[in-house]
């Protein structure tokens, strides 16, 4: 297992510890026993993909079948990519250190745009062919899931098989019938007809795109018989049928999220439009809180962390958040653990919730009213008050909390000059609001920090339609937020919009940026969501070289009955309701959260029935 | 209250924890094990753990050992050794509990088994073992050292073995002094170049300051 060669590149890389595997909690089978193994690769740095839960989920669910194998591989850092390329090393995975390639099954997640470079790393060091259509009998099925794949079309070219929705049944569908189809020696395109009968399955392969003279696309079809024109999501139609993990791998190297963690719900029912997150995950299901405290008191124990976290997209809008709290809360104090909540709202954050969730320091509490003003936020539909951003900052406050931060986007549609002042004005108005309470914690002073974001419009949100702005414009508007902060207890952070720029160019792009991304791959590009490695200047030369303009992809007003990239990939929601929703965000009306009115997004379909039983009150 | 040893191996993947690293994997898998161990009492309770003599990255050892606290009067060790190693990672194993004897500063030196995959290796030791004095540089926590090898490790004596040759080294290891066998491997790949990375560190024992077996 552990050869001289490895040990010689561990030996001239930092942190080895992420290249070992052997952590506690992970699988190890008996390989002569197993009939199908899958790698599970996910494109990014050890420490980031080891937070991610997705991959706990169903790293979990395959190894409970005893004849499978699922694997752990990660993007090896610049200095153990160099060595492995100096030593002849093929990649390899963590649990049995046999090379990549061997493996039935190849998966990526792809959780952000700014990864692909890194899955064409990771193939090459694989030594499995970039592009599916050079892929032969001999190689690894290469597959695809997580949001990216909503529009995964300029990296579709690579991928064999791409995944909609969620994974837990359809990626045991797909191993089922590759274990199927190695026992019958079924030649690979007959698997792959097979496996697009599996709910949210889409073989990239079995459809042709044409395009318009001016580069919009013309017809998206099938190119096979018996292949669906618009290949739907799959989804758990109950989070209750299946459970959350009660073992995770516990890294030795710290992650960036190390933690316990369950989910509690999934989807969102709050609709903010720029939120894409919020869209594809609908609709929303919640899990009981009697087999959420179950499932997270087996896992500390299984884990021996001291820390879990209740995660979603917005864990506040859990109908039974109190009685999770009261049933965890029985037992985490006496076994070291402490409860923390990711993301908490403006609009339903209390005393109470503060009590209950025993965070070991209170230094710092995070909202996110992403626009400055009432106006820009309506037309966000993040519906959140400055009475509600008062109340709850008094509420902190006075429990003892003297530094607040602020998420807050820029670039976002129909903003003005006016709306990135009201930034400022919301951020200093929370400091004077820290000292007007005559009970703020006593002799210490208060430390707001506003983050302030590139908007990137994402497809299937309302703001698909919508142009990104500028880098200059972007620019502006930084250097305008600047001016207007006048205290020293606001700090200010942005990023640079180069990368925000090229997400946007690949979340609305098409199937022929996949050329441009593998030459920018084959000059240097790679860990390009990594600020110290973006080469946005060789981005810049690919894709001049391919003749295609990134504004048109970034900056072009997409028409409301354009056929877009992604028409063939229904995520439940309803083009009509992303276009109703464009509409009322461009006259500044707000759209009421799902589990109060449904607003007929589509996505009860998934369900075969309404999402809610709206006679009851859910939203306290 | 107790203190109680543990002794484990830390070889393989594990050779490759850091000692930081190291802390939280042990406190993580003593919470899992459920042994009675003592929390401090402080604002932040934590399991209490020292470890001895930390190793340095990628070297092997069959000999480490962390003390923690339990207030159980009369533990079982053999129940505490199995309920530890049915939490470990890959290359830790747990090879004996027992309540803490002399404590840690007492150690004085640490033996080291050295494997060479290097066929010029036991050419390279009979050349050191004739020389007058073999000046290598240490880090300490004061800036550069220098340290003389040759008066702690006079003469070196290679078996031949399946990978190449082998040789044990007896060296200081106490909190005044501790010499490591990379020290030795940085000399003879800079006056020899024989990379040291072909060679395998594996700690063996520890010894008290007084020459008797630390335990």
């Amino acid at each position: 297992m552990f050869t001289p060669k490895l040990k010689e590149a561990l030996d001239h890389v930092q942190k080895p510890g992420r290249y070992t595997g052997g952590e506690p909690g992970c699988v190890i089978k008996d390989k002569s026993k197993v009939d199908v193994r899958m790698a599970f690769c996910f494109p990014d740095t050890y420490e980031v993909g080891m937070s991610f839960l997705g991959e706990k989920i169903l790293y979990d669910i395959l190894n409970q079948h005893e004849n499978w194998w699922c694997e752990r591989v990660f993007m090896p850092w610049t200095d153990m990519k160099a060595e492995m390329e100096r030593l002849h090393m093929p990649l390899y995975a963590l649990e049995s250190k046999d090379p990549v390639r061997e493996f039935d099954i190849v998966g990526f997640t792809l959780q952000y745009e700014l990864s692909y470079t890194n899955i064409l790393a990771m193939l090459e060091l694989s030594g499995i062919p970039f592009y599916s259509k050079d892929r032969d009998e001999n190689d690894p099925l290469v597959i695809a899931g997580g949001p990216c794949v909503c529009n995964g079309e300029p990296v579709a070219p690579f991928f064999d098989v791409m995944q909609l929705g969620e994974g837990e049944n359809m990626l045991q569908s797909i191993c089922a019938e590759v274990e199927k189809a190695k026992k019958e020696h079924l030649p690979r395109k007959e698997l792959l007809l097979r496996l697009a009968k599996i709910p949210g399955v889409y073989i990239p392969a079995f459809y042709d795109v044409s395009y318009l003279p001016d580069g919009r696309i013309e017809k998206i079809r099938p190119n096979e018989p018996g292949i669906p024109a618009v290949v739907t999501k799959d989804i758990l139609k109950d989070m209750n049928s299946y459970e959350p993990p009660r073992r995770f791998v516990v890294p030795m190297v710290g992650a960036v999220q190390d933690r316990a963690s369950v989910e509690v719900l999934r989807g969102c029912v709050r609709g903010c439009r720029f939120c894409q997150a919020g869209f594809l995950y609908r609709p929303m299901r919640e899990r009981s809180p009697e087999l959420l405290d179950s499932a997270a008191h087996d896992l500390c124990r299984n884990t021996g962390y001291d820390e879990i976290s209740l995660s979603s997209l917005s864990t506040s809008d859990h109908s039974g958040l109190e009685e999770i709290l009261d049933r965890m809360n029985t037992w985490a104090e006496g076994e070291h653990v402490s409860l923390s909540l990711p993301s908490l709202r403006v609009d339903n954050f209390s005393e109470s919730l503060i009590e209950k969730t025993n965070r070991v320091r209170k230094s710092g509490l995070t909202f996110a009213p992403e626009a400055g003003t009432q106006r820009l936020r309506d037309v966000i539909n993040k519906n959140v008050t400055w009475e509600e951003i008062e109340r709850t900052c008094t509420i902190a406050f006075r429990s003892g909390y003297t530094s607040v931060k602020l998420y807050f986007m820029m670039g976002l549609p129909t903003e003005t000059m006016e709306d990135i002042e009201g930034i400022a004005e919301t951020a200093q108005r929370v400091v004077n609001l820290y000292y007007s309470l005559p009970d703020k914690p006593k002799g210490k002073s208060v430390q707001v920090t506003i983050s302030v974001a590139c908007f990137v419009p994402k497809p299937d949100t309302p703001f698909q339609f919508c142009p990104q702005d500028t880098k200059e414009m972007l620019e502006a508007k930084q250097k305008h937020l600047l001016e207007s902060v006048h205290s020293k207890k606001i700090k200010v952070n942005y990023h640079a919009s180069d990368t925000s720029y090229l997400e946007a160019v690949f979340a609305k792009g098409d199937r022929r940026l996949a050329p441009v991304i593998l030459d920018a791959y084959r000059h240097g590009c790679y860990f390009d969501g990594w600020e110290e490695h973006f080469k946005y200047a060789e981005w810049l030369e690919c894709f001049d070289r391919a003749g295609l303009d990134p504004q048109f992809y970034s900056r072009r007003v997409i028409g409301l009955d354009e056929v877009t990239p992604w028409s063939h990939l229904d995520y439940g929601v309803s083009h009509d309701y992303l276009v109703r929703e464009y509409q009322k965000a461009m006259q500044g009306v707000t759209t009421r959260p799902c589990n109060r009115a449904c607003s007929g997004c589509g996505a009860n379909h998934l369900l075969g029935g309404p999402c809610f039983e709206y006679d009851q009150n859910l939203v306290h | 209250m107790n203190t109680i040893r543990i002794w484990f191996t830390k070889t393989g993947e594990a050779s490759y924890i850091s000692l930081l690293d190291l802390q939280r994997v042990m406190h993580r898998c003593l919470k899992r094990s459920g042994l009675p161990v003592w929390y401090t009492m402080g604002f932040n309770p934590h399991i209490y753990l020292t470890f001895a003599c930390p190793l340095p990255l990628g070297q092997e050892s069959l000999t480490e050992c962390v003390d923690c606290k339990t207030e159980q009067e009369t533990p079982d060790f053999e129940a505490w050794k199995q309920a530890l190693n049915s939490v470990m990672p890959l290359g830790i194993v747990i090879t004996k509990v027992e309540k803490a004897g002399l404590k840690a500063e007492h150690i004085g030196f640490a033996r080291y088994t050295v494997t060479s995959r290097d066929e010029r290796m036991a050419g390279a030791l009979q050349e050191y073992n004739a020389l007058p004095s073999a000046i290598v540089q240490k880090k300490s926590k004061r800036g550069m050292k220098e340290i003389d090898l040759k008066q702690h490790i006079p003469e070196i004596h290679a078996e031949a073995c399946a990978e190449g040759c082998r040789f044990t080294l007896l060296l200081p290891a106490s909190d005044t002094l501790n010499l490591n066998p990379a020290l030795l491997l940085k000399f003879v790949e800079e006056h020899y170049a024989i990379p040291a990375v072909n060679s395998d560190v594996l700690r063996t024992e520890f010894l008290a300051k007084n020459g008797e077996k630390f335990c």
